[in-house]
């Protein structure tokens, strides 16, 4: 009885030493080391949010995909003929699968096979593989395996990939590894789209889940629906007609933009040359974004819509006004002359945007007060981001204080020395047409939320009276005597059959890779229609056309084209009033 | 019984016989103890058949359990799988909607796209307004953009040899 005593009092006494041990010395450690024996961690990833065009077409879509991760102890020894199957089947590259297969020491036991393949393709050739390398005991092979890892697919491949972008690994390693936006909006609302991934972590004994064991499950919060202003179908037109109107002028690249004109939602803004979202590798780096917001160029006479529109609204001048335009126009250090050979001309105020005189330009613009004209072009839009939410936009340069000569006005006011992206133009020309009203320009529709914190989209879009609605109204009235033959016009080739157009042509010089003029051109035309009743506004710019091009010749033909497929498109009839005949000569 | 020997045997000599008498009728003999045997049989017969029975059920809820579970899982992996056909096909309808493909395969059927001026039919007055015209096939466009172009280091221009015509009538190899 007594010893048995004694025997119970000892075995005790050594458990409470233990119990001393492990809650008195160091209590923690052996928690956390405790905690991590039993306790398993899985990531419940979030599934990435949709790009859809404005009719609810997927621009950019989640499917779930799964990744192949090998563990290079089991996979050592049949290296070679594992990585055979799989650069045969999932097209892997062999030499680094091998390397990867037979991976040696800290953080050898997991390696990424593949990622982001198709679930039923990867869980097939898994299943093939683990079937094929059976061991002694006929158990499956347990090398290789697959893990949750959904697969980002570009279904338009080339269609708006200048806007949409495309994932891809962030280049880090570890824990911080992840896929991310490299590109477009993919990139600038990568935390919009991605959500928050969640993670379930529950207690685990013997290999089972230890049913009244410590278990929270954080639940992954999927990533929003980015939708579009762009419609995909007018897009994909937009960028054909562009590609075929910078092959046959011989130009570089060009860009093509559809703004509806009284919500300033883009349709489409194409980029010329661009990459295959689906593809990315292949194509150079610098084909990674959209030129129309990121590359700045001289806007030429388009501008000059904006400088007549400014005098008008100013009172400054009216669409009948006589001018007596000479061929050259001396001023303080070079001459400024016209595109073609004349004599003195007499042009009204319309003939000088019609045929766009910059020496008439220039005379007239001379009526401004200092600093009235910069005003008028902030007011425009110039010179500010347009935040339609994509990186990397450029805000263009409009000279201010004592960059601002009177050279350099003169110039600014035929559209040189002053530099613009293609959104802040079209905006300007809509401003224009919408009345004197600029809406900023959207690209999302709805409200999203960009990475650094800015909101943008159709619901935050502001707008602001630039121009009275009569000095709107007569701009365009002297605009669509820019579309008629010549000697009126110059760019009869933009007209819509049935349509009244307004619009405005423009030729600048270009800067070159030197920063200086290097003889280049940039062509455009930047127009509206129904003239009367403007429904959208167009712009196409082509850089570096061959010799001889013309805004009238080479982006004419292109506006009216576009134009006439997005009336189609969308219904509109034609108003049905011919257009006017304000004199352009006296 | 020890206790009440003492008792008997001073009453003779303390007690009235009267007394005596109504004690002798008081007195209390111990009865012998009856023993009844409860039948057996029935309760062991119960008591089998309730364990019987809670086993058997405790194997079939068990098996049921099990196949519900194989069940379970057969599918969910069924589930899994038709998961995966359903997006593959959503892709490759996705694949198949990608306005290039439908320009080129309408291209294919003899369509064509449209750049000539175009009417409108007023419903309510059969009055038609633009400048209808019959589209035609002039001026196709570009249904593809060029694809990506290699560097240079990539794509080396082709290299050109000379061969010697052969003059005794056999044919020139390069080496």
């Amino acid at each position: 009885m007594k010893i048995g005593f004694v025997l119970i009092a000892m075995v005790l006494s050594v458990f409470a030493a233990r119990l001393v041990q492990l809650q008195g010395v160091d209590p923690r450690s052996y928690a956390k080391m405790a905690a991590a024996e039993g306790q398993r961690v899985v990531d419940l990833p979030a599934t990435r949010g949709e790009i859809l065009d404005r009719n609810g077409e997927p621009m950019a879509d989640t499917v779930d995909g799964r990744m192949i991760v090998a563990d290079p102890k089991v996979t050592a020894p049949v290296a070679p003929e594992l990585a055979t199957i799989l650069s045969d089947r999932l097209g892997v590259d062999y030499i680094e699968t091998l390397r990867r297969l037979r991976v040696e020491g800290e953080g050898g036991r997991f390696q990424y096979i593949a990622r982001q393949v198709p679930a039923s393709k990867a869980e097939k050739v898994v299943a093939d593989i683990q079937e094929k390398f059976k061991d002694d005991k006929d158990r499956p092979f347990a090398g290789l395996a697959t893990e949750r890892d959904p697969l980002r697919v570009y279904p338009n491949h080339t269609v708006a990939a200048n806007l949409v972008g495309f994932l891809g690994e962030n280049g880090k390693k570890g824990e911080d590894a992840a896929i991310v936006g490299l590109a477009g909006l993919e990139d600038s609302f990568n935390t919009y789209l991605s959500g928050k991934d969640g993670e379930a972590r529950y207690e685990v004994g013997a290999g089972n889940q230890i049913p009244l064991g410590d278990n929270t499950v954080t639940p992954a919060v999927d990533g929003k629906d980015l939708t579009l202003t762009i419609d995909r179908d007018l897009q994909f037109y937009t960028q054909r007609v562009l590609q075929q109107t910078v092959q046959k002028s011989g130009g570089k690249s060009g860009m093509a933009l559809i703004q509806d004109t009284k919500t300033g939602e883009l349709l489409a803004l194409a980029d010329y040359p661009t990459y295959d979202a689906s593809d990315p590798r292949s194509y150079p780096e610098e084909l990674y974004k959209s030129s129309a917001l990121t590359d700045v160029y001289e806007p030429g006479s388009v501008e000059k819509a904006l400088t007549i529109s400014s005098l008008v609204d100013a009172g400054l001048a009216f669409k009948e006004q006589r001018f007596k335009v000479p061929g050259k126009l001396h001023r303080q250090d070079r001459p400024i002359g016209d595109y073609w050979d004349h004599g003195t001309l007499k042009l009204t105020l319309a003939g000088i945007l019609a045929k766009s005189s910059n020496v008439g330009t220039v005379l007239a613009a001379d009526q401004f007060k200092p600093g009235q004209l910069r005003r008028y072009l902030t007011r425009f839009g110039l010179g500010s981001r347009t935040g339609v939410g994509l990186n990397g936009e450029t805000r263009g340069i409009l000279p201010q204080g004592a960059a601002w000569t009177s050279q350099v006005g003169d110039r600014i006011a035929f559209g040189q020395s002053l530099s613009v992206n293609a959104v802040q133009m079209i905006s300007a020309i809509n401003t224009i047409a919408n009345g004197g009203v600029r809406v900023a320009p959207s690209l999302v529709k709805g409200e999203a939320r960009t990475d650094d914190g800015t909101a943008v989209g159709t619901d935050v879009a502001t707008s602001r009276r630039v121009i009275s609605a009569d000095a709107a109204r007569e701009t365009m009235l002297m605009m669509e005597r820019v579309v008629e033959p010549s000697p009126i016009g110059v760019a009869p080739g933009a007209q819509v059959p049935g349509y009244r157009v307004a619009g405005k042509t423009g030729t600048a010089q270009r800067v070159g890779e030197n920063g200086g003029y290097d003889g280049s051109l940039t062509v455009s035309f930047a127009g509206f229609a129904p003239a009367d009743a403007p429904r959208f506004t167009i712009y196409v710019v082509v850089h570096s056309p061959r010799a001889g091009s013309g805004g009238g010749s080479v982006a004419g033909p292109a506006f009216a084209k576009l134009m006439s497929h997005a009336l189609r498109r969308y219904g509109v009839a034609p108003t049905g009033a011919q257009p006017n005949q304000t004199p352009v000569a006296w | 019984m020890s206790s009440t020997s003492p008792l008997r045997n001073r009453l003779p000599y303390v007690a009235p016989r009267v007394a005596q008498a109504a004690l002798e009728r008081a007195r209390l003999t111990v009865v012998p103890r009856r023993r009844t045997r409860a039948p057996r049989v029935p309760f062991v017969t119960f008591v089998s058949v309730i364990l019987l029975g809670g086993v058997v059920g405790l194997l079939m809820f068990n098996t049921s359990m099990q196949q519900a579970s194989f069940r379970e899982t057969a599918l969910r992996n069924q589930a899994t799988d038709l998961g995966a056909q359903q997006e593959a096909l959503e892709m490759e309808l996705q694949e198949l909607n990608d306005p290039a493909h439908v320009a080129a395969a309408a291209e294919k059927l003899g369509m064509v796209m449209p750049s000539t001026g175009a009417g409108v039919l007023h419903l309510g007055s059969g009055r038609i307004s633009g400048d209808p015209q019959p589209a035609t096939g002039e001026d196709r466009l570009p249904l593809e953009q060029p694809g990506p172009q290699r560097p240079a280091s990539l794509d080396p221009p082709p290299v050109k040899q000379k061969v010697k015509p052969a003059t005794d009538g056999v044919p020139a190899t390069v080496q």
